[in-house]
Order: structure tokens, then C-alpha cells, then sequence
């Protein structure tokens, strides 16, 4: 197993305590696909903020690559991020001032990889995207489903243990959100690359291997 | 903290960020450089006129006056000063508080008179101890020649303004006589020989005599009441007196200007002070300007941060790309505005100096006084980039990514 979820608890603090996941228990298989369902505030972001290590739960333990994550420190939670874990937000979550390719090798930057080592290994992820004629343009100057592929192998270029993915084609049109869909399940598929992904498209289902659906912060189905 | 990840992110936000804001921020930080070194430098100049006033007009940089029983100096050793390395001229003087009178219409009617403090001079040597011979304003300098001649200030001529002519002669020229009445009560009648302007009120209110003159009015012969001394730099003084002591000068009164400058040194000491509030003020000026432009910087990088965060960026790293924008902002401010100071400022000054009362005025730009501005401005810069820079990481992840 590359993920393990046990006793899983989330509440935020107030005068009246939200209770935003409730004994979440669930494994997620090496090379899986999986889609965390729901409805609005069903805790579906929730609980990818605390598997990505985004966030800290109240309790329970997050076992990744056989490693409890549970009690680390925010320097191990910073180091595990970098060279464990990838993200792909929402749109528009790339640098104004970065070139695709500056965006995709800054991670490889922060690992201490040798300059040539990673222009040549990001060159090679946006070939990867299908964006190799778009390296020296800026966000500004790309569609929003092009921004969201950069983010993608941004996301990869460490070559991560799990990407996680919240909502990635929350601001695309339908054109491009299949773009980037059809990428995620050539990832997976091609590399075998552990993908745990929210969304709120039904028809997203169709990509992946394993849906969970939440409601009320608690996991009611998995399932296809 | 990865240094070099910091320099890449500071480096491309810099050339790919808002041309406008870069040039605003550099334009604000230029300024502020130049406020800092022109503030200083202005008060250093004040201060620089003064004391120069001081050197050059009245007491060169060392004054000898007689021992506390004496009333006069013996010249036998003044000629071994001489050749003290580093001292450039010697020049003795007798004084003498005098009374002097002018009648310009020589019928006894209308006669103004004050007292005035008169020095004699050997000219050649006053000449290189003193500036008065180059302040003239109207005629000439003495001669060593000359004996029913004088030289008065024009604070004693009067007609030239300031607050002192009410007390003057009331208009004296050229040609003219007065009359003079020493302390010793010996009486001589003096033809003006020239006028002099210094812009020191204690030497505008001083006439001189040669000193052959002078020795037969007070029947003495190769004495002084002072000498002053001319060194080839200032702020040796205590050095250079050491050697005059020992080349004979046991029992004498030997002061540096500064010693004998008490109101001005009081008044250089307030300029300075002057000087070092504005510089603080100045400083904290722009520490604040950068605060704020960091400041907004990281509100509206805010998710820009989340998401560096998320990826692993450490926020030592992301303060340190904050902090070098900044740092940057402070060398390019003080790159343009030492070049403003050194090729546009300074030389306007040198050949504009300005007229104050205290004499003219240019830019003091000392090497104290840039490396203190330059230390002010990276140090302003440093803190004004580092508190937002670090309270702006401090965010969580989702907060600063969702709101």
C-alpha cells in the first residue's frame, strides 16, 4: 500500500467545533487512480489537504511509503512534500513571473539537482504535457488548460510518490479539462503513477480507477 | 535555505515583475540615498566653513599666547617651529585693544569711534598663515613697508551691512584717516589702506599694522602677544604640540582652534546632531518605503506563497528571495544615487557654493559619511524587507492559498 488511513479526524475549532471528517479509514494501492466525491463541505478537500501534508489532522495516522507522517516536524512535512508528494491546484497556480520551463525545474532546483540535469529533465516533461513549443512563454501568455499541464509537470518532475490533484479542471472549459483528465490517465497509465484527485464531475469517473465517495466527513462508498 | 532557488525567484520577479514598480521603488530608494548623503553633507559643510573660517582667518591651527604671568612671548624660538615637519607657517602678532575714531567730515562735529582689537602682522608670514590678505573687499593689503597704513574689517568700515554695522565707523573708505588710541595711550593717525570681508564676525571686527609699526607704538622689540600656527592638515593638532614644547615652548599657552572655538564647537556640535536626526529620520523613511513595497508584494503574492510552500519551498528561502528584492532595490538606489551625488549634485555645488552667514557653503561628502549611508540603507532595506517577507510565510499553506 502506498497510502494507509486510519482513525482520521478533522475539526476546526470555534464556538460551535466543525467536524470536517469523522473516522476516516481507506488504503490506496501503488499506481492507483483514485477520485474523492462529494458534495459541497462533504470534506472531500479535507481530507486531500491532510493526505497531501497541507494540513494536520486532530488524529489518526497517515501512513505513506510505509511512513507515518503523523508527527512530523514542518521541516520533515516541507521535505517529504518536495521529494515525495506532487500537487496540481486549481488554475492559476503558477508563478507570473516563471516560464513553463522555469516552473517545472524550480522543484528540481529546490532538491540541489545540477542545473543541467534539470533544464534536461524538465525539457523532457513538457514534452511529456505536449508543451514543448510553449517553454519560454509565461502563464499570462497560455490558455488556462496549457497553465494547468505546466502545473502538472511541475508536479511530476520529481518524480513523486502520490500527486494529489483538488479540483484541476475546476476553472477549464470541457475541452480542456479532458486535456488534462486524458493526461492524468496516461500518467497513470504509462507510468504508473499514483494519482488521488477531488472533483465534483460525475463524468470525471470514467478516468479513474476507484472513486470514494464522502458525506458529512465520513466515507460512505468506494466504488467505480 | 536554499540560496540559490531564493536568488532565482528574486532575480525573475525583479526583471519580470512590474516595470513601473521597479522603477518607482528604485526611484524612491535613490532619493532617499541622496536625502542621506546630501542631509550630511550639507551639515558637514556648515560645520567645514566654520572651522575653516576659523583656521584661516584668526587662529591658523595652534595658538601660542604667553605664559599665565607673562604679557608677552619671546620670538626667540618661533624660527624652530618652522621646521617642524608638516607645520606650513608661523606668524606672531602683538594685540592691542584700541580705541578708533573717524571723522568723515574732519570738523569734530560727527565723529564715530568703537573699540576694536588691532593685531600687527609680519605680512609675508601672515599671508601664508592667514586668509585675510585674499578677503579684501576694497583697496590692497599692507606692506612690510607700510607704516601709517591699516587694514580694518568690515564689520569697523561699516556700509557694508550685517548686524554689526551700527557699531562700525559708519562708512569708511579708502583713503580715508582714522585715528587711533592705544591702550598704552599713544595716539596715531592711520590712512585705510584696505577693506576686508571674511564673513567671521570676530576677524570682520579686527584691523591690522606691521608689525614694525606696532613695536614702535608699544616700545617692543621681537616679541608676540600670540602666535598662530598653520599646519599642513587638521585633526593632528595634539601631536604637533608636543613638538612645539619641546622646541622651547615650556610655560606657554599652546591651544588647538577647537579649544579656542567654544561657540562654534558647541554650534558644530548641534549641526551634527541636526545632521544625525534627519539621517535617522531619512533611514527609517525608507526602511518603511520598502516595508510597504514588500509588503504589498507579498499580499499579492500571497497564494504565489502557499503554492511555493506546498511544493516545498522552505520560507527561509522565500524570506530570502523578499529580502534580496529588497536588498536589490537599496544597491541600485545607492549605485544611481552616489552617481546623482558625485556627477550632478557635487559639482553643482562646488560651482554654486551657497552664501551663508557663516561664509560659502558645498557639499562636506566624506567617506564616513557614504559608508554610514550605505551601511543606513542596506540595514533599512534588510528590516523593511525581512518583517513582511517573514510574517508573510508565516501563513498556513491553505490560508494562503484559499484565503
Amino acid at each position: 500500500m502506498i497510502i494507509q488511513i486510519k482513525n482520521l479526524k478533522k475539526t476546526y475549532d470555534g464556538k460551535i467545533p466543525t467536524h470536517a471528517l469523522k473516522r476516516v479509514n481507506f488504503e490506496v494501492k501503488k499506481g492507483e487512480f483514485i477520485a474523492l466525491m462529494g458534495r459541497s463541505g462533504s470534506g472531500k478537500s479535507t481530507l486531500l489537504h491532510q493526505l497531501g501534508l497541507l494540513d494536520s489532522p486532530s488524529s489518526g495516522d497517515i501512513i505513506i511509503d510505509g511512513i507515518n507522517t503523523i508527527n512530523f516536524t514542518k521541516k520533515q512535512k516541507n521535505e517529504f512534500r518536495l521529494k515525495k508528494l506532487g500537487y496540481v491546484f486549481q488554475a492559476y497556480a503558477l508563478l507570473p513571473e516563471l516560464t513553463a520551463l522555469e516552473s517545472i525545474y524550480l522543484p528540481l532546483m529546490l532538491s540541489g539537482v545540477p542545473k543541467s540535469q534539470y533544464i534536461k529533465k524538465a525539457l523532457e516533461m513538457l514534452e511529456k504535457v505536449g508543451l514543448s513549443e510553449r517553454r519560454n512563454h509565461l502563464p499570462k501568455e497560455m490558455s488556462g488548460g496549457e497553465q494547468q499541464r505546466v502545473a502538472i509537470a511541475r508536479a511530476l518532475i520529481n518524480e513523486p510518490a502520490i500527486l494529489f490533484a483538488d479540483e484541476p479542471t475546476a476553472n477549464l472549459d470541457s475541452e480542456s479539462s479532458e486535456t488534462v483528465l486524458k493526461l492524468f490517465k496516461k500518467l497513470n497509465k504509462e507510468i504508473g503513477q499514483t494519482i488521488i484527485m477531488v472533483t465534483h464531475e460525475p463524468d470525471d469517473r470514467k478516468y479513474v480507477d476507484r472513486v470514494i465517495w464522502l458525506k458529512d466527513g465520513l466515507i460512505t462508498s468506494e466504488g467505480v | 535555505m536554499n540560496i540559490k532557488a531564493a536568488l532565482f525567484l528574486a532575480y525573475k520577479t525583479i526583471i519580470r515583475g512590474s516595470k513601473g514598480t521597479l522603477i518607482m521603488t528604485i526611484l524612491i530608494m535613490t532619493l532617499a540615498y541622496v536625502n542621506l548623503i546630501f542631509i550630511s553633507s550639507i551639515f558637514g559643510g556648515i560645520v567645514e566653513a566654520i572651522n575653516e573660517q576659523y583656521i584661516n582667518n584668526l587662529y591658523g591651527n595652534i595658538v601660542i599666547t604667553p605664559a599665565s604671568d607673562k604679557i608677552y612671548i619671546e620670538n626667540k624660538q618661533t624660527s624652530s617651529i618652522n621646521y617642524i615637519p608638516g607645520v606650513i607657517a608661523v606668524s606672531a602678532h602683538y594685540i592691542n585693544d584700541a580705541l578708533i575714531s573717524y571723522d568723515e567730515n574732519k570738523d569734530g562735529n560727527n565723529i564715530q569711534q568703537g573699540k576694536w582689537k588691532i593685531k600687527s602682522v609680519n605680512v609675508e608670514d601672515e599671508k601664508k598663515a592667514t586668509a585675510i590678505s585674499e578677503s579684501i573687499i576694497a583697496g590692497e593689503y599692507l606692506e612690510d613697508r607700510d607704516r601709517d597704513k591699516i587694514v580694518i574689517g568690515k564689520d569697523i568700515a561699516g556700509g557694508y551691512g550685517g548686524d554689526l554695522d551700527y557699531l562700525s565707523l559708519g562708512g569708511v573708505l579708502i583713503g580715508d584717516k582714522v585715528n587711533i588710541k592705544f591702550n598704552n595711550n599713544i595716539e596715531r593717525t592711520y590712512t585705510v589702506k584696505g577693506i576686508f570681508l571674511t564673513k567671521n564676525n570676530q576677524a570682520d571686527q579686527m584691523a591690522f599694522i606691521t608689525k614694525k609699526e606696532m613695536e614702535s607704538v608699544l616700545g617692543v622689540h621681537n616679541l608676540s602677544s600670540e602666535i598662530i600656527i598653520k599646519t599642513i592638515e587638521k585633526g593632528k593638532e595634539k601631536q604637533y604640540i608636543e613638538q612645539i614644547r619641546r622646541s622651547g615652548f615650556y610655560n606657554e599657552k599652546i591651544r588647538t582652534w577647537e579649544e579656542l572655538t567654544g561657540f562654534t564647537s558647541s554650534a558644530s556640535k548641534s549641526f551634527t546632531m541636526i545632521s544625525i536626526i534627519l539621517g535617522v529620520i531619512g533611514t527609517i523613511v525608507a526602511g518603511i518605503t520598502i516595508f510597504i513595497i514588500i509588503f504589498v508584494s507579498i499580499v499579492n503574492k500571497r497564494r504565489q506563497i502557499g503554492i511555493l510552500k506546498a511544493i516545498g519551498m522552505k520560507e527561509s528561502t522565500i524570506i530570502l528571495s523578499f529580502v534580496m528584492q529588497a536588498l536589490f532595490y537599496a544597491i541600485i538606489g545607492i549605485l544611481l544615487g552616489i552617481s546623482i551625488i558625485l556627477f550632478v549634485i557635487r559639482p553643482f555645488f562646488v560651482d554654486n557654493p551657497l552664501d551663508f552667514p557663516v561664509g560659502w557653503v558645498s557639499l562636506k561628502i566624506t567617506f564616513d559619511i557614504i559608508k554610514i549611508s550605505n551601511i543606513s540603507l542596506m540595514v533599512a532595506a534588510l528590516i523593511g524587507g525581512l518583517i513582511p517577507a517573514f510574517r508573510g510565510t508565516k501563513e498556513s499553506i491553505l490560508d494562503a492559498i484559499w484565503g
